[in-house]
């Protein structure tokens, strides 16, 4: 394994060296379809945003190339990383991120994934964040109208949790909750937020760690209830939900982010390219009006500010990961 | 009443010109992607989901859930003419599917398949129309211990699948069973059984690429075998007769397309399963019950009945989460639910009420389609069966092209395709040394299921086994759970139970 990682690093390196001293001025457009691959199954957040991205990009013509979004799934992400960085200096693939980009290479080493030298990050277009989710009928749950209400009920009983997963965005967080306030819960993995949401208004599970998306339609229809959204302010999708800032819970902050990568050792002219695109889509009216309904956060970020964002986000994982284990 | 007047509604929008017109269309693409192997309904509305961003919301879930339901009568055409399942739906048709068109009735096979099709379909959507808001809370309540016991009875029927030789059926389930753990675990999210760390294990062993392998390749190296290459399939002719015999055959498949049509629907709606469970559980069931149960592989039209009954009806069934619960019942219904979001539409309790139209239109457009499909299959019978007359020197090779590109299509990795081939070989030496390979295929499907249920009510129960079997607690989970024992111990007292059952039909 060892070989192979440091065959990948030669390569990388060559091709690094090989980009910097051709620079040539011609405009980059793509020659054939461009692959986007998705860390994660087909129907979940990251897929749904691919396939947004895919069908505004189609129906305006902003690219001379169709995009045709892959689902690689396997081993949380770990297919996709490795399937990316194999394709290293290739001009015609991307990478959607879900924070599985941040802790897979963490879980996984014996994957070989350098988050930092194995991709080319692009653009931030989104965050998504999560709130702590109750039935309105919840058996376990009744009389819990605030987030301290339940922190206290929490401590003393031991709650069960649906997730998304093991190692999945919403443990990391069950387990940040748990330093910070000192209560544990059972917890359960389904398959996707969809079934998670489910499961808490099925009676299966006491509470979740849901997006705003996921928990939508039961929210609306009145079968669930958010007790704290886990960013500094208010969400307009949600506005009678209390940010983790106001209920004097800083700490309690947590983004997925939806960000796009390209292979390492890509020419600048194809990378400046690709996130020209990427701002076209990110401007577009339907994009931004399908994601502000969803309760999604616009938040554009790109080069020197994205490179800081996610060294930060690795590091807090690296945090997360290390405490929780 | 008023539901009366919604249905009416939605057929009447589903019969605008231009609705119409995609109906139709997508009718017409779902039967290619089905009969295609390797691109299923999962793939075509995965592949379409952006022409839709044009048309508006009703046309588009219009047009889309004809794919879906065109490719659930398409996956048929290959697994009986080619005997590759052109769809993982359409696995479970291969098993008598195949036998009959081998043996010269393949006008049968297919009649049985579209007609099953069409049953299945209405019978589903009516039950659909009727109970919608009612079944949305028994999906709501079938949680994972439910989801356990329900495999359990899968895995009970597959015992008597094999035929009478349970110790090699067994075998072949474990072999399944141990398949289906490559790749993630599903609760630590640690990979697991990756040989040698290679990626291509990391999302596991894709179904489709077993059943192509062995019922493709497999299949192909056997004939070529027993015929060293001299394949005839001759006398065939569609005339009256024939079609009259066609449709003759299947006055004895009432009890398939009653077992199809309800357990589709009803496993079709529980989250997470969709139509290849389905179908492979209701195949099962049908021989396990079947007075003639030990013809089943043989090549009867029920057998073929039963599981495409069976998919039409689960995948009209997966719809109901969809859009109550927000949640997919099946892969494609993933897809759709992606699609509705994108279209500004929220899944969930209040969609009924908020968008009557679209929920209707929807509903009235799957009468429709099923009709549409139900005419084009019967109609296009005669091309189908053009196949037959292909020289096998021709067809082989074009049947090998079609599982290579059916086994790197779902992934898009060269990896499945060795693994396909790794398969086809491993399929056609089973076969010599007569063992079932059915069992394993069903086993590969069900088994994550199986696995994730089971794993998920033991972390709730604290280990213990008795969330399955407590009547009080969780009435569904046990009931299903005696039931599936009864169904396991079933084929060791079987000549005692026809007894049984004999005297009880003449009292």
């Amino acid at each position: 394994m060892s070989i192979i990682k440091k065959l990948a690093l030669v390569v990388v390196s060559l091709s690094l060296v090989a980009v910097s001293s051709v620079s040539s001025a011609k405009p980059f457009s793509p020659k054939k379809p461009v692959e986007l691959i998705i860390p994660a199954g087909q129907g979940g957040g990251a897929d749904e945003i691919a396939r947004l991205v895919q069908g505004v990009i189609e129906k305006n013509d902003y690219a001379s190339k169709p995009v045709i979004p892959i689902n690689k799934s396997g081993g949380s992400g770990g297919e996709a990383m490795t399937y990316v960085k194999k394709k290293a200096g290739d001009e015609h693939t991307l990478i959607i991120t879900l924070n599985n980009v941040l802790t897979t290479p963490v879980n996984q080493p014996e994957l070989g994934i350098d988050f930092f030298n194995d991709f080319t990050p692009l653009a931030r277009l989104i965050t998504d964040t999560f709130l702590v989710w109750i039935a309105t009928e919840g058996k376990n749950t009744a009389g819990v109208e605030t987030f301290d209400d339940f922190i206290d009920l929490a401590k003393g009983n031991g709650l069960v949790m649906g997730g998304t997963g093991s190692m999945s965005e919403d443990e990391l967080l069950l387990g940040m909750m748990r330093g910070q306030f000192g209560f544990d819960a059972k917890y359960v993995p389904y398959s996707g937020g969809g079934a998670v949401a489910k499961g808490l208004v099925g009676g299966e599970s006491d509470f979740t760690l849901n997006n705003p998306s996921e928990q939508m339609g039961f929210y609306q229809s009145g079968d669930s209830k958010a007790l704290v959204m886990m960013t500094p302010e208010r969400n307009p999708a949600f506005p009678e939900v209390p940010s983790s800032y106001e209920l004097g819970y800083p700490d309690l902050e947590y983004y997925m982010m939806r960000a796009f990568m390209a292979p390492a050792g890509i020419d600048a002219e194809v990378e400046k390219y690709y996130t020209g695109l990427l701002h076209t889509v990110y401007h577009d009216d339907e994009f931004q009006t399908f994601n502000i309904d969803d309760g999604k956060l616009m938040s554009w970020l790109e080069g020197y500010g994205l490179k800081d964002f996610l060294a930060i986000e690795y590091e807090k994982h690296g945090e997360i990961i290390k405490n929780f284990n | 009443m008023e539901t009366i007047g919604f249905l009416l509604d939605g057929i009447f929008t589903s019969l605008q010109w231009f609705n119409l017109a995609l109906l139709i269309f997508g009718c017409l693409i779902g039967l290619f992607v089905g009969a295609m192997p390797g691109l299923g309904s999962v793939n075509g509305v995965a592949i379409l989901i952006p022409i839709t961003f044009i048309i508006p919301p009703t046309a588009a879930i219009i047009f889309l859930a004809a794919v879906y339901y065109g490719a659930m009568y398409g996956g048929a055409i290959s697994s009986v003419m080619l005997g590759i399942p052109g769809a993982s739906t359409a696995v479970a048709t291969v098993f008598d599917g195949r036998p009959l068109a081998v043996k010269g009735e393949a006008m049968t096979a297919l009649t049985a398949a579209a007609v099953g099709s069409f049953v299945g379909g209405t019978v589903s959507v009516i039950l659909f129309t009727l109970f919608a808001p009612p079944l949305a809370e028994v999906a709501l309540r079938f949680n994972a211990p439910e989801t356990f016991a329900l495999m359990v009875m899968a895995f009970a029927t597959f015992v008597g699948l094999g035929g009478d030789d349970v110790p090699k059926t067994i075998f072949s389930i474990l072999i399944g069973l141990a398949l289906s753990t490559i790749g993630l675990d599903l609760i630590t999210g640690k990979p697991r059984l990756i040989f040698f760390n290679i990626p291509g294990f990391l999302h596991g062993i894709n179904f489709l690429v077993l059943a192509i392998g062995i019922y493709g390749i497999g299949e192909m190296l056997w004939t070529l075998e027993e015929t060293k290459g001299k394949v005839q399939m001759s006398k065939l002719s569609v005339n009256m007769k024939e079609v009259g015999r066609a449709f003759g055959a299947l006055k004895k498949t009432i009890m398939a397309m009653n077992i199809g049509s309800f357990l589709g629907f009803f496993v079709g709606i529980l989250p997470a399963a969709g139509a290849t469970p389905a179908s492979l559980m209701s195949y099962g069931i049908t021989k396990q019950l079947s007075k003639n149960s030990k013809e089943f592989g043989s090549g009867v039209p029920a057998g073929v009945v039963a599981p495409e009954c069976a998919n039409n009806s689960a995948s009209t069934g997966s719809m109901l989460p969809m859009l109550t619960l927000g949640i997919p019942g099946s892969p494609t219904t993933a897809i759709l639910l992606g699609g509705m979001i994108l279209w500004g539409l929220t899944p969930g309790p209040l969609l009924f009420t908020q968008e009557p139209e679209f929920v209707w239109g929807l509903i009235g457009s799957l009468y429709i389609a099923n009709f549409f499909t139900l005419v084009l299959n019967i109609a296009l019978i005669p091309a189908f069966l053009m196949v037959l007359r292909i020289p096998f020197a021709i067809l082989a090779p074009v049947i090998f092209v079609l599982c290579v590109t059916g086994g790197y299509a779902p992934t898009q990795s060269l990896h499945d395709v060795w693994l396909m081939l790794l398969f086809g070989f491993a399929g056609y030496i089973l076969r010599k040394l007569d063992y079932p390979v059915a069992p394993a295929v069903l086993s590969i499907v069900l088994g994550p299921l199986a696995e994730k249920a089971l794993r998920q009510s033991l972390i709730l129960s604290d280990g213990s086994m008795g969330i399955f079997f407590d009547i009080s607690e969780k009435p569904i989970a046990a009931v299903i759970m005696y039931i599936a024992i009864v169904l396991l111990i079933m084929p060791a007292f079987g000549p005692l139970y026809r007894r049984f059952f004999k005297k009880k039909q003449t009292a």
